[in-house]
């Protein structure tokens, strides 16, 4: 393995994890406001990805006009995905009744998706067009070949979740936010209202899940298969350590890692590389890299 | 009190025999091997059961066991180890097998609490689907394995569907019976305690880690022998049906007959199995309405159909108390 391959790798792999750990946060920040484990975020990424792909390509926007739009969307099906599987199942006597919901709720958005959109996988443009070939532009430093759509994708999502990090720890909403998921119940009684708090919770954690959604699309295609990248979101989460978000986006920039040096060695066994890290990671350090021994709220 | 136990357990009884006449009758061939299938699903959703109905741990595991079990029977029947095993002792091995995975895997990962045991449970099933998918020494790689015989006690082999009918009856009749009486073992108490509150529990003397443990061993058990009975009913083996997509779908099936209660294990995972087959005509939309149900089902009966079945009883019992103490003059 040479040194270029082993950059290209590095690379790669940090630009999937920062996918990953958009997924990953979304979903303990969820777990860490409501208590619910999401099974439908993955299906929230890839729906994130047909709704840009619709907005892209089918509608022609241009880009200044498609993220807002795109945005807004997110924020649409957030909130029809919070008031239905989520409003009406918060008081329900079997704690994994709102988990099984999500179940269905993927089933829901995966099938409407293939409906709409047929079973196809429809292809992406990237970002940046190499306009000799019509592919993504690739960028040579050495003798390192890199896609534009790798890093591009690193980056916003490095943003995108800094700009959490950011209204978490700075602002005052962030504030309320964090408030109202530690304790519900003493943050209403100070005054703030928690179904709106919740519904923000929502809408971060899943326009983050739609936004990753965007940014894989033009490196694997559009398709109902991306609803699968939820499992490596899953690995990163417990790698790096229990209900910590600094922990998750982490162990997914690591579950990245394995996963770019295992396509290149061991292929087939890609999965099964990653799962294994993971059960090796819960027999030698259960509370993961960064874990505290609080419990989980789920 | 005794006499209403007495009818639902008659009730219970009646449908199963009207079962056991009927679906011979209505469903041959393909269907009645669909009908085999739910029943095998019903086994490792029993399993599912103990672990989140009983227990309140929502494990994905299941489905690994029986992957384990379903290759078992594949590697030790087929001859491809070099020896080659009677069936019927491969059949019961098969559970011990996974009994003992299943224990060795529950104690490491049953360290683990709440969502994180069930992250777990989700990459051991990703971990044992790609080694099925991929190893061909043992798991013979994307081709599956082939050539399983069926199941065969002395010189009488269950080769027929309808064979394999009566025999799934008769084992998941055993099965369902075992758990029921485990609920209200010592065993079966104190993991209705872990479940309710952990602390208590502790407190009161109950070793929580290792109730949990028993419990995982104990779907491991129900994962083998479901897997085993696949292998032989089937004769093939492939991977696809140990992904992770249908280990949610195993979920699914007991939390939709009622996470808590046996016989809705058993319905939940024929419904989900079986319905499938006879609404083939909407298959378009088939998956999208299944969602939704999930959904509905999960907004309005969260303890399953057998939760509605319950509460409807509890009602009606309710109005026959209120109008014999409205009769009586009685004024609570």
């Amino acid at each position: 393995m040479g040194l270029n391959v082993i950059i290209t790798c590095l690379l790669n792999g940090l630009a999937m994890g920062m996918v990953y750990a958009l997924i990953a946060m979304g979903i303990i920040l969820l777990i860490r406001a409501v208590g619910v484990l999401n099974f439908a975020q993955g299906d929230l990424l890839m729906l994130g990805a047909y709704v840009t792909f619709a907005l892209k390509v089918d509608l022609k926007l241009p880009l200044w006009l498609m993220i807002p739009v795109a945005l807004l969307c997110f924020c649409a099906i957030a909130l029809i995905f919070m008031f239905s599987i989520y409003w009406p199942l918060r008081d329900a006597s079997y704690p994994a009744a709102i988990i099984i919901g999500t179940m269905g709720a993927s089933i829901v958005i995966k099938e409407i998706c293939m409906l709409i959109w047929g079973g196809l996988p429809l292809r992406m443009p990237p970002l940046l067009i190499n306009p000799e070939t019509g592919g993504g532009r690739l960028i040579t430093i050495g003798n390192v070949n890199l896609q534009w759509q790798y890093i591009i994708t690193g980056l916003v999502g490095a943003i995108a979740i800094g700009a959490v990090f950011f209204l978490f720890e700075n602002l005052y909403a962030g504030k309320m936010l964090q408030a109202a998921s530690q304790d519900k119940f003493a943050a209403e009684l100070i005054g703030i209202p928690t179904m709106i708090t919740i519904a923000a919770t929502y809408i971060i954690s899943i326009s983050l899940a739609c936004i990753g959604g965007y940014l894989v699309a033009p490196i694997f295609t559009v398709s109902a298969s991306l609803g699968t990248l939820l499992l490596r979101a899953f690995a990163g989460v417990i790698i790096g350590g229990l209900g910590n978000i600094k922990g998750a986006i982490i162990g997914s920039l690591i579950v990245g890692i394995i996963e770019a040096f295992a396509s290149v060695r061991l292929s087939t066994y890609k999965d099964a590389v990653i799962f294994l890290v993971l059960l090796v990671f819960l027999v030698v350090r259960p509370q993961g890299l960064f874990g505290t021994t609080i419990g989980d709220k789920a | 009190m005794k006499g209403k136990l007495k009818t639902s357990t008659f009730l219970i009884l009646l449908f199963c025999i009207l079962f056991v006449i009927a679906v011979p009758m209505v469903f041959h061939g393909y269907s009645l091997m669909v009908v085999n299938l739910s029943l095998i699903y019903a086994i490792t959703t029993l399993g599912i059961s103990v672990m989140l109905g009983m227990g309140g741990q929502l494990s994905f595991a299941g489905l690994a066991f029986m992957g384990a079990g379903a290759y078992f029977i594949a590697n030790v029947c087929t001859g491809r180890l070099g020896f080659k095993m009677a069936t019927l002792p491969a059949l019961l091995l098969a559970p011990v097998f996974c009994g003992i995975l299943a224990y060795v895997l529950g104690l490491i990962l049953l360290k683990l609490k709440g969502t994180f045991f069930t992250f777990a449970t989700i990459a051991l099933v990703q971990v044992s689907f790609s080694f099925f998918m991929n190893y061909r020494p043992l798991f013979g790689g994307p081709d599956g394995i082939s050539g399983i015989p069926s199941l065969s006690i002395g010189n009488y082999s269950f080769s027929s569907n309808n064979k394999m009918f009566y025999l799934l009856v008769v084992i998941l009749a055993v099965v369902a019976l075992i758990v029921e009486r485990i609920r209200v073992t010592k065993f079966g108490r104190s993991l209705a305690s872990v479940r309710d509150n952990d602390i208590a529990a502790l407190s009161l003397g109950v070793n929580v880690y290792m109730t949990k443990v028993k419990a995982f061993t104990l779907s491991g058990v129900l994962g083998g022998l479901a897997g085993a009975l696949y292998a032989m009913q089937g004769n093939f083996v492939a991977s696809d049906l140990f992904a992770y997509n249908n280990a949610t779908q195993f979920i699914i099936m007991a939390m939709v007959g009622g996470v808590n209660n046996t016989f809705g294990s058993i319905i939940g995972s024929v419904l989900i199995t079986v319905l499938p087959e006879v609404l083939r005509s909407l298959e378009r939309y088939l998956q999208l309405f299944y969602g939704l149900a999930v959904i509905v089902l999960m907004v309005f009966m969260p303890m399953g159909l057998a939760g509605v079945f319950k509460q409807l009883a509890k009602r009606l019992k309710m109005k026959k108390k209120t109008s014999s103490k409205a009769s009586e003059g009685v004024i609570k």
